[in-house]
């Protein structure tokens, strides 16, 4: 495994070889020391935790579709465990007034939490949900991609922890070419709901187009059953039309405004 | 696996009317900006100090002696406004002790970025043209006066749409879908309500001529048919996504707030006043329909554009097609 400084890594998360364990969320937790987040059964089958937080950066989605699948089965699984998306054109790291938000030597999306001061313009902006400001203490918390654990050449905790590899993690360029050879053998082998999520489908790209997910992943079904946009936008694309139709909008109200002061207001003259 | 060991997930779903794809769970697919009155009151007190700053700099280029207690005016209510802005925003910091990281770098891609430096700058020079105001020697200072208009007006407007700019670069469908008009509108109601207060607080003092007043009207009237028709064009982009503000729950604030107060009553009240100067009394009423108006614009977009982050359907609207 080679994780060297300036070769961008990631994660292939291969939905169609989960089976639900949670190993991820647990190795998560732990490595990061994060806090639980209550106990709570959610009663949405094995989920119990919901969605991504600032203090559960991986989650597992669980769906099941009854009276899928083979004659005589109770129920199909979709699982999926959920992460940060490490976007190559991240709506939080351009949204960040600070400069909290960095991009790593690894190509990831980091947190400086020495500089955060918790504006929480970075949630809204991303269009995954993901990044979120704790209550705790009012900062903002996402995925690092074990930043810590890639300083020294180990790879993250949760693809160490996955027992079926259906988290891969290394060099983006080896995983996409990974993940199309597979897609392509499922599709052979008759899986035609297989899709490939965060390559050219489904990451957010800047207003020139470009723009894929550092954590993509392979999916059986509609990024929507998964809580996934199906086409996000990059929300600063927005920002230069925004911003243009608003110094227009500030010119016309300039000159009206000083025509209004201009013009003789008396009736005799 | 059927058992022929392929996985058709397409043809099962189809056969699967009783449960049509929804989402997971019905749950949110983003995450709601934690903003609350703080913002909302600042994006409110901002507007207003970005108004009467640009039409106090109006007043000073363009209008005549008669018109100085607009420039007067004008300045000496931004700045206190603006004085009270950095408090509100450090207040809803997360870590409000952290707050000088905001001026740690400059980046011209966010428009928090943008906003904070440019508060710095504006509250600068108002504080500047205030004390110009202040002081003894004032009628000296005229030069000084034309120059601080000149550089304070390009920030006026800065201030009084980035706001708009800045919810529009998110993902929240009612922010998000309407892009484009956020920041005109906000800055055309920072100028409604920055023109409402200065013309208020000169009928409230008495201390303005019927030609000042006058031309105030016509910034009046100005101000709110741009902001009506920025709003209304608002509302039919936004189409679906904008019924949390019409239908929602905010609808009893929106409505009556922005379009009543804000924009009907003011009009009503100026159209019959288009013949002879308007009476002291009307102009304050009016004012005052148009301050709230403004706030009840802020505090709805702010709160209900919360609410439509929350809502899987909305997103998924916007993020499909």
């Amino acid at each position: 495994m080679s994780v060297a400084a300036g070769r961008p890594v990631g994660f292939f998360t291969d939905t169609s070889l989960c089976i639900g364990c949670k190993a991820c969320e647990v190795a998560c937790k732990q490595w990061n020391q994060l806090p639980a987040d209550g106990f709570a059964l959610a009663g949405m089958s094995y989920d119990n935790t919901g969605a991504l937080s600032a203090t559960t950066w991986r989650h597992v989605a669980f769906i099941e579709a009854p009276g899928a699948g083979a004659p005589g089965a109770q129920a199909d699984w979709l699982m999926l465990s959920d992460v940060c998306k490490h976007c190559s054109q991240a709506g939080c790291l351009q949204a960040c007034p600070t400069g909290a938000l960095v991009r790593t030597e690894f190509g990831t999306v980091y947190v400086q939490q020495d500089v955060c001061n918790g504006c929480g313009y970075c949630v809204p902006a991303c269009p995954y949900g993901v990044i979120e400001l704790s209550p705790q203490d009012g900062r903002a918390h996402k995925c690092t991609l074990c930043y810590d654990r890639l300083k020294v050449g180990l790879e993250p905790a949760c693809a160490k922890a996955c027992p079926t590899d259906s988290i891969q993690f290394g060099p983006l360029d080896q995983l996409q070419e990974r993940a199309r050879k597979r897609l392509a053998d499922l599709q052979a082998r008759g899986v035609r709901s297989a899709r490939l999520y965060g390559l050219d489908e489904g990451a957010a790209k800047n207003a020139r187009g470009e723009g894929t997910l550092g954590a993509f992943f392979l999916l059986l079904d509609e990024p929507q059953r998964y809580n996934l946009p199906p086409r996000p936008t990059l929300p600063q694309n927005g920002v230069l039309p925004s911003a243009l139709a608003t110094l227009v909008t500030g010119l016309l109200l300039s000159v009206g405004a000083a025509l209004a002061f201009r013009r003789p207001s008396d009736k005799q003259r | 696996m059927g058992s022929d060991g392929s996985l058709d997930r397409d043809a099962s779903r189809r056969a699967d009317l009783n449960h049509p794809p929804v989402n997971y769970y019905g749950l949110p697919l983003l995450k709601r900006p934690h903003w609350k009155w703080e913002i909302a009151l600042y994006f409110w007190i901002g507007g207003i100090a970005a108004g009467a700053s640009l039409i106090a700099a109006i007043a000073e280029l363009l209008g005549d002696a008669r018109d100085r207690p607009v420039v007067r005016a004008g300045r000496l209510i931004a700045l206190p406004l603006l004085l009270l802005s950095p408090l509100l925003l450090i207040k809803d910091l997360g870590r409000p002790g952290k707050f000088m990281t905001m001026l740690r770098v400059v980046k011209l891609k966010s428009p928090m970025s943008v906003g904070a430096w440019g508060l710095l700058s504006f509250g600068g020079i108002s504080g500047l043209a205030a004390l110009l105001e202040l002081c003894p020697a004032r009628q000296r200072l005229d030069r000084l006066s034309r120059l601080l208009a000149m550089v304070s007006a390009p920030f006026s407007l800065l201030i009084g749409g980035y706001t708009g700019v800045l919810i529009s670069a998110t993902a929240v469908p009612l922010w998000a879908k309407n892009r484009l008009l956020w920041g005109p509108a906000f800055l055309a109601s920072a100028f409604s309500t920055g023109v409402a207060a200065v013309s208020g607080a000169l009928a409230l003092t008495g201390s303005a001529e019927p030609s000042t007043l006058r031309k105030l009207e016509r910034a009046h009237r100005l101000g709110l048919v741009a902001e009506a028709g920025l709003i209304g064009i608002s509302l039919l982009r936004l189409g679906t996504a904008g019924r949390v503000l019409t239908t929602g729950k905010w609808s009893s604030l929106f409505l009556p707030g922005v379009f009543g107060l804000g924009l009907g009553l003011p009009l009503l009240l100026g159209a019959r006043a288009s013949r002879r100067a308007p009476t002291r009394a009307r102009v304050a009423l009016r004012s005052v329909c148009i301050l709230l108006g403004g706030l009840a614009l802020r505090t709805c977009i702010v709160y209900a554009g919360k609410d439509s982050a929350d809502d899987p359907q909305a997103y998924f609207e916007l993020t499909t097609g």
